[in-house]
């Protein structure tokens, strides 16, 4: 748009000011923002009301759909003393899915009308199919466990335990992977489907960053129970390392790729409290600890390594929860940002006047 | 003066209302921001006052005093102040004291998208649209979960402080199934804001930004086609706007985009790197059977 001329603002109150126009929260200085997009610095989209209960959502789904497809391909490939890792699988993603629709529903501004999601489908709602998904994945992860409880012997030899040990452990297991793995990445194409600049910016990746996260900290996770476990073969740790260490390098790969693609857009992922978050809890300890601790680890033996495993798998957990925190917590930053809803949205030609610097 | 890319673009003029579609022209050059519609809105719609800010429920740095569109706040009026600096009008940011300034007064309201973000995310289905092409969240329905709120690329609807249920301007669906036309178009004393078929306004408003460009106001145009505003696969807004400023001045997007259009490609990236996993995961487990 090079036409309308004249690049003005509605005053020189750039920035810093909420949609009640309640005064200043910080923010860089305003000297550039006299001349700058916007409408005295006030939000020029609303952002979702979202806080823990999602960010703890997103996180116990990955965890769970991501635990189920690992327990699914350790049963298809692993070696036979590799067992535990699908039993530890299956019970780990039931464990982790049963807070999930809780925290959903106690998320909604009116709770008791949560069956009203089950009036539709709609196939371009995230959230849509998302609750659908879920749905049926929790179906699979309740009769996988209930099969690997039976085999277990834990629900004993009534009616429901006999029936339970008939069920398909490994076919189930196949049928639900597909669907635990949509529930694993789907909420980064729920977050980035909207107007946030910093969800929508880079669309295509924010699927799957939350994908390798879920993967990194359920592989951590079922790590971490291993360590804890007396008499599991090192072969098996062994593996279970080479699988935590891949996906920490792939997850390290797919956020860089993210962070840097977002420009300046992604500016709230380095400022205050955020940006120490993202640098000690996402990268820190998310991704660059536990490589350290592992590496360390190969070179020793005995209860020295088992307690560096045991760090890092918990110093992962720790970082997958951060990634979630920081990508819903920066999200917001963006979308009261004037300058970074103006900037992205900016017709042809007008990149100058509404950079978002 | 130059024309507007808009102008010249191919796409200026152009919606994808359907047809019978019902909408509004809001013309910044003829509002003189006397609330009227504001205050119309909220009495045919029983919605409460805004409590302002502070003590007064004054913001201090404007005559806005509503500041945003809301949950009960179905129309805003905004205020700019711009200096002229030149004789070929062209306008910036406030001069010193005694500087001549002028006014900007828009009329803010929901777009009733012709593809409409909020109503493409609602999980529940309460979102609809009308017979009358516009845009309406169904009360009985809604169950809070908020996603049409960061799905909307205005910043238009919002959940209630109260009800915790989302809320936007429904184009007075309940005055227009009786044949009349929404509250804040009749209130408008100086049809700044008309209501009409799209068909009709769509004109009006073309004629309206040549005649506005002839008596030198370079910088009119329409906002609300497929070129400016209805852009990125919304494929125009059944609420128009004569602009005098560019859309930004009010805190409009120029070319915002469908957030859905993302929901495919998304899905597919990351059923790519669900693969990927699976794989190295096969890689990595794999051991002697
Ligand atoms: S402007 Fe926003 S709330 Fe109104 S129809 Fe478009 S997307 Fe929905
Ligand atoms: S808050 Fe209500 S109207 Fe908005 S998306 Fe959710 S259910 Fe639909």
């Amino acid at each position: 748009m090079s036409g309308p001329e004249s690049g003005t603002t509605g005053g020189d109150w750039g920035e810093g000011r909420d949609r009640r126009g309640r005064g200043g929260s910080g923010g860089a200085a305003s000297d550039d923002a006299v001349i700058g997009p916007g409408y005295y610095g006030i939000p020029a989209i609303h952002k979702p009301h979202w806080k823990w209960l999602i960010i703890f959502y997103f996180y116990f789904g990955g965890i769970a759909g991501a635990a189920y497809a690992v327990a699914t391909i350790a049963d298809a490939v692993g070696a036979s003393e590799d067992r535990r890792i699908g039993r530890i699988g299956r019970y780990l993603s039931f464990a982790a899915l049963l807070p999930s629709p809780i925290l959903l529903v106690l998320d909604l501004g009116r709770p008791e009308r949560f069956f009203l999601m089950f009036r539709v489908l709609k196939l371009r709602s995230p959230m849509s199919l998302g609750t659908w998904g879920l749905t049926a994945f929790g179906g699979f992860s309740a009769l996988s466990v209930a099969a690997q409880a039976a085999v277990d012997g834990r629900l004993g030899d009534g009616f429901v335990g006999r029936r339970a040990q008939q069920l398909p452990i490994q076919a189930l297991g196949v049928a639900g992977t597909p669907l635990a793995l949509f529930v694993a990445g789907y909420t980064g194409v729920l977050l980035a489907a909207t107007a946030v600049p910093l969800w929508t910016k880079r669309a295509l990746l924010l699927g799957p960053l939350f994908l390798a996260s879920a993967f990194s900290s359920a592989v951590s996770a079922i790590e971490l129970i291993v360590a804890l476990m007396p008499s599991t073969p090192a072969a098996t740790r062994h593996r279970l390392t080479r699988l935590g260490v891949s996906t920490l390098f792939a997850e390290a790969a797919i956020f860089i790729a993210w962070r840097n693609g977002l420009g300046p857009t992604g500016r709230p992922l380095g400022e205050g409290a955020t940006g120490r978050v993202v640098r000690l809890g996402v990268v820190g300890g998310g991704i660059a600890l536990p490589l350290v601790l592992q590496a360390v680890a190969s070179v020793t033996t005995g209860g020295f390594a088992r307690i560096l495993s045991v760090v890092s798998s918990v110093s992962v957990l720790a970082g997958g929860l951060a990634l979630r925190y920081v990508v819903v917590v920066a999200g917001n930053t963006s979308a009261d940002d004037p300058r970074a809803t103006l900037g992205m949205t900016a017709a042809d030609g007008a990149p100058e006047r509404l950079s978002t610097h | 003066m130059t024309l507007s890319t808009s102008d010249r673009s191919p796409l200026t003029g152009t919606t994808g209302a359907r047809a019978g579609a019902l909408g509004f022209l809001t013309d910044v050059s003829l509002c003189i921001g006397c609330k009227a519609c504001e205050v119309a809105c909220k009495q045919w719609n029983q919605l409460p006052a805004d409590s302002g800010t502070g003590i007064t429920g004054l913001t201090g740095f404007s005559y806005d005093n509503t500041v945003d569109l809301g949950a009960t706040t179905w129309r805003h009026v905004a205020f700019v102040e711009q200096a002229a600096t030149t004789v070929d009008r062209t306008w910036e940011a406030p001069g010193a004291p005694g500087s001549p300034t002028a006014w900007l007064m828009l009329s803010d309201v929901c777009k009733h998208c012709v593809h409409a973000g909020c109503l493409e995310a609602c999980p529940t289905g309460a979102i609809v649209r009308t017979e009358f092409d516009t845009v309406v969240i169904q009360q009985d329905v809604c169950n809070g979960c908020g996603y049409c709120v960061p799905a909307c690329p205005f910043g238009v609807p919002q959940l209630g402080d109260t009800d915790r249920k989302a809320h936007k301007c429904t184009l007075c669906y309940d005055r227009l199934v009786d044949g009349l036309e929404p509250a804040c178009a009749k209130a408008c004393p100086t049809e700044s804001i008309r209501f009409g078929p799209i068909a009709e306004l769509l004109p009006r408003a073309l004629d309206r930004v040549e005649q506005l460009q002839e008596r030198g106001v370079a910088g009119a145009h329409l906002y609300g086609d497929r070129a400016i505003g209805g852009t990125g696969g919304m494929e125009g807004l059944n609420a128009l706007f004569v602009l005098t400023a560019p859309p930004e001045v009010f805190n409009l997007p120029a070319a915002p985009e469908l957030p859905q259009r993302k929901v495919l490609p998304a899905l597919v990236s990351t059923a790519i790197a669900a693969v990927a996993f699976i794989l190295g995961s096969g890689a990595a487990l794999r051991g002697r059977r």
